[in-house]
């Protein structure tokens, strides 16, 4: 058996959910049987991602034991607009 | 004379023999890990934030066991830690030494200004204890219940988005079973 984590992080609220997969598992299974998805309607697949670690790998991706399966939010700005933004601030 | 001789060897053997079997005794059943060591750390508060001077709990309580470090370092620990480690290693009781900072008066957790955090992921690495979620170029999140307030994450942020503030976080659980044995209610 696989024991690994879901986690989806919100400001003021983290979920981090416990599992245990059988051996071979992908990302895939563990989103599924976390449930987290139906439990936030809001996570979208087109500005979310999900990774293990702060590494994003796609959804056929094997887990291994000891995973944190996370599932990333969108930023709220635009990096290089902010940057353009802040020097024109500075100078 | 020959009896002697004899007294001399058998108890020469013996303890040669008993030599040998204690040194590989010694050499082979070696404790894995230094018992003493093992007890101050349990003491230590576990915010792996370094402000020792050690990378972390445990390169500290190694460094009071063996004796190459005062036990006054720890400013999480504070005062209460201190005496604890005091009474433990029989040592004179000493106050906190302010060259490794203050004792902080309430519990401290960091906090994502997400209008500002911009998805560098260099605050994921900073945490010494994996409580920050997130990846490069999406939102960075600490998960409350796991940070330690260490403030390890603050200065590698290049935009400042990150500030401790008191720890008022509820403790959220999240029993699943029971949620699943609701989602099966008709």
């Amino acid at each position: 058996m696989l024991r690994v984590e879901a986690a989806y992080a919100m400001p003021d609220e983290q979920i981090i959910i416990r599992l245990e997969l059988k051996e071979g598992s992908t990302v895939h299974d563990v989103l599924e049987q976390s449930e987290l998805l139906q439990r936030y309607p809001e996570i979208n697949a087109t500005d979310s991602a999900i990774g293990i670690y702060g590494r994003v790998v796609p959804l056929d991706h094997p887990i291994r034991d000891g995973d944190r399966v996370e599932i990333y939010r969108p930023l709220t700005i635009d990096p290089k607009i902010e940057r353009r933004s802040r020097s024109r601030r500075s100078a | 004379m020959t009896m002697v001789w004899t007294t001399w060897i058998i108890l020469g053997g013996m303890a040669s023999a008993i030599g040998v079997a204690l040194s590989l005794a010694g050499l082979l059943l070696r404790p894995e890990e230094d018992a003493l060591t093992i007890r101050i750390e349990s003491l230590l508060p576990q915010t792996q934030c370094a402000q020792c001077g050690y990378p972390g709990c445990r390169p500290y309580a190694q460094a009071i066991a063996q004796g190459d470090a005062p036990v006054n370092r720890c400013p999480p620990g504070g005062q209460a830690l201190i005496e604890q480690l005091a009474g433990m290693l029989g040592l004179e009781v000493q106050t906190l030494d302010p060259h490794y900072g203050e004792e902080p008066s309430v519990p401290q957790r960091a906090q994502i200004n997400e209008s500002r955090c911009i998805g560098c992921a260099l605050c994921l690495k900073a945490c010494p204890v994996d409580a920050i979620i997130g990846a490069p170029r999406f939102m960075h999140t600490v998960i409350a219940d796991q940070c330690t307030g260490c403030a390890l994450c603050i200065a590698p942020c290049p935009v400042d988005c990150i500030s401790l503030h008191a720890d008022e976080t509820p403790r959220w659980q999240w029993p699943l079973p029971q949620l699943a044995k609701l989602r099966s209610v008709p």
